[in-house]
């Protein structure tokens, strides 16, 4: 669906976008992530046309954009970054310019208006002017637009920027409906968010992707230096060494708990040792209250990735 | 052709929208009704009164256009609507003559009025009208299509340069002086006769007053024409190297 190659965007003075390269298959949710500045939104205008770029070329469904930029923003449905409209205009005059500029055909004209209108509830608004909307159903009329020409590609670029929780569960549900129908590329800063919906991560720093996964994919290729703990109750010393004793553990922290329990930190370059944990205290006598294992959130991906350490170096 | 009409529709509908054209259509007609009232008053000749109306109308254009023009692509890049219009499947091509096209249409629409002060001073007074040279008020009205759509092809340029609309209506504003003053002083302009032939080539006003005496020069005609389609395609070179 996307193919992107070696595409590069200078500004003057700076490397935004930096000889990025990848693909983007059909039917995929691809979460586009990175710090402010990364050039997420510099690399989401270039897939749409809006920018060109300095070098490097992109195609959609197959379509040069840069060779051919009306047939491929054909298949775009794009909002941009804060959602800009006509905030003058009403819903249902704005959505019907739209439908029209996009070559929406005329007999299909008031059924797409209303099917995008019930998608992302605006029935109720469609009389409303845009600039007395709520923050929340302005997002939505954006979304309603990038719905019209029911485009087989759709980029969101922070669609749940600036919402309050209950507009952000909305706006999320609504784009996990979407996920069925279209390939989806959004970017966010909100992490929980990522995770639950993308099957896939592009995770893009100083102008380069440093990690393309799926979030599971990248908890287990952190998982080697995973954190186990465990309460344990016994002599700290012995069962700290006995512990220690175990393959692959490197670190052993412990904190005191009531009633002769200990906290015991590990962290353990092994990918998973928390058997081997349980049979040493059942082998000892010990007894043993709680075992777990930190599984890394994509936040904590994200914060390894970006400040430094690329994964995929780290992997080779 | 479906999205041309589409664009135009909203760019002249977009300007009944803003209170700054009804502002300035106040102002227009204001001041081209006193300037009529007073050309009348002055001089009863019906058609050195025409002559100045059209001078008149070609005077007010120069804060009308400036203010009309500034915001079709300054206010669309400052508020960011520019993104959703220029990545919807539109050419740069469409959008710029859609953008010229509302606002000349806008501007043609105001001048309507103008030609009812013709009618009210034949109502007043009924054997004036046939002295009424019927050539050299379509000669005036023609000339004055072609004059606003150069600056407003300029303006649109000045607007697609900046994303700041002030800034936008004064460069138009500044330009559009040029043609102005240099016609009316061309006469003390510079003893080089070149300088001042090209004064008077420029001159805004003199091709009024000898289009709306039913004088029909080419020059003036190949001159608006040729720098309307100049400004407007190098209105769509500046949109699409802000890329």
């Amino acid at each position: 669906m996307i193919k992107v190659s070696n595409l590069t965007k200078r500004f003057s003075g700076h490397t935004a976008v930096d000889d990025i390269s990848f693909h983007v298959n059909r039917g995929e949710i691809i979460g586009f992530l990175g710090p402010n500045g990364a050039g997420k939104t510099t690399t989401m205008r270039m897939l749409t046309g809006f920018l060109h770029p300095t070098r490097g070329k992109v195609e959609i469904a197959g379509v040069d954009v840069m060779a051919n930029p009306l047939e491929a923003r054909r298949h775009i449905g794009y909002m941009p970054e804060s959602c800009p409209l006509y905030t003058e205009m009403r819903v249902d005059e704005y959505l019907k310019f739209r439908a029209k500029i996009k070559e929406v055909p005329r007999r299909e004209l008031k059924n797409r208006l209303g099917t995008v209108k019930e998608q992302c509830g605006l029935t109720q608004v469609g009389r409303r002017i845009i600039g007395q909307l709520s923050k929340g159903y302005r997002q939505r009329v954006g979304l309603a637009d990038s719905l019209l020409n029911e485009p087989d590609l759709l980029i969101l670029d922070e669609p749940t920027a600036g919402l309050d929780p209950n507009q952000i569960r909305e706006v999320r549900d609504l784009i996990g409906r979407l996920a069925e129908r279209h390939t989806l590329l959004l970017s966010t800063h909100i992490l929980p968010e990522v995770e639950m919906a993308c099957k896939r991560v592009l995770i893009i720093d100083k102008g380069k992707i440093v990690a393309s996964d799926s979030p599971e994919s990248l908890q287990k290729r952190l998982m080697g230096d995973a954190q186990i703990s465990a309460d344990i109750q016994g002599d700290v010393q012995t069962i700290a060494s006995a512990l220690k004793a175990i393959e692959s553990v490197d670190i052993v922290t412990t904190a005191p708990q009531e009633e002769g329990w200990n906290r015991y930190t590990l962290d353990s370059a092994a990918p998973d040792i928390r058997t081997r944990i349980f049979d040493c205290v059942v082998s000892n006598g010990w007894k043993l209250r709680e075992l777990h294992m930190e599984s890394r959130s994509l936040e904590d991906i994200f914060v390894t990735i970006t400040q430094g350490q690329s994964i995929e170096e780290e992997s080779k | 052709m479906r999205s041309f009409l589409t664009l135009w529709r909203r760019e002249f509908a977009a300007l009944f929208l803003s209170p700054i054209a009804y502002v300035m259509m106040m102002f227009f007609l204001l001041v081209t009704g006193c300037g009529f009232y007073w050309l009348i008053k002055e001089n009863l000749e019906l058609n050195h009164s025409i002559q100045g109306l059209m001078v008149v109308i070609w005077a007010s254009m120069l804060i009308v256009i400036p203010v009309l023009t500034m915001r079709s692509f300054a206010e669309e890049r400052k508020s960011g609507t520019f993104e959703t219009l220029m990545t919807a499947p539109v050419s740069d091509t469409t959008v710029v003559a859609a953008k010229f096209t509302g606002v000349l249409t806008f501007f043609l629409l105001m001048c309507i009025p103008t030609a009812a002060y013709l009618a009210v001073v034949g109502w007043i007074k009924p054997d004036i009208i046939p002295l009424l040279d019927p050539g050299s008020v379509i000669g005036g009205y023609l000339m004055i299509l072609l004059i606003s759509a150069m600056f407003i092809a300029l303006g649109l340029l000045a607007s697609a340069l900046t994303s700041n609309q002030i800034i936008a209506a004064i460069s138009t504003f500044a330009v559009m002086s040029i043609f102005f003053f240099g016609g009316l002083f061309e006469p003390h302009l510079s003893k080089t006769p070149l300088v001042r032939e090209i004064g008077s080539y420029m001159s805004a006003a003199l091709h009024l007053m000898e289009a709306s005496r039913g004088v029909f020069d080419s020059r003036s005609i190949v001159l608006y024409l040729s720098a309307t389609l100049f400004f407007m395609f190098a209105t769509t070179k500046a949109v699409s190297a802000r890329r």
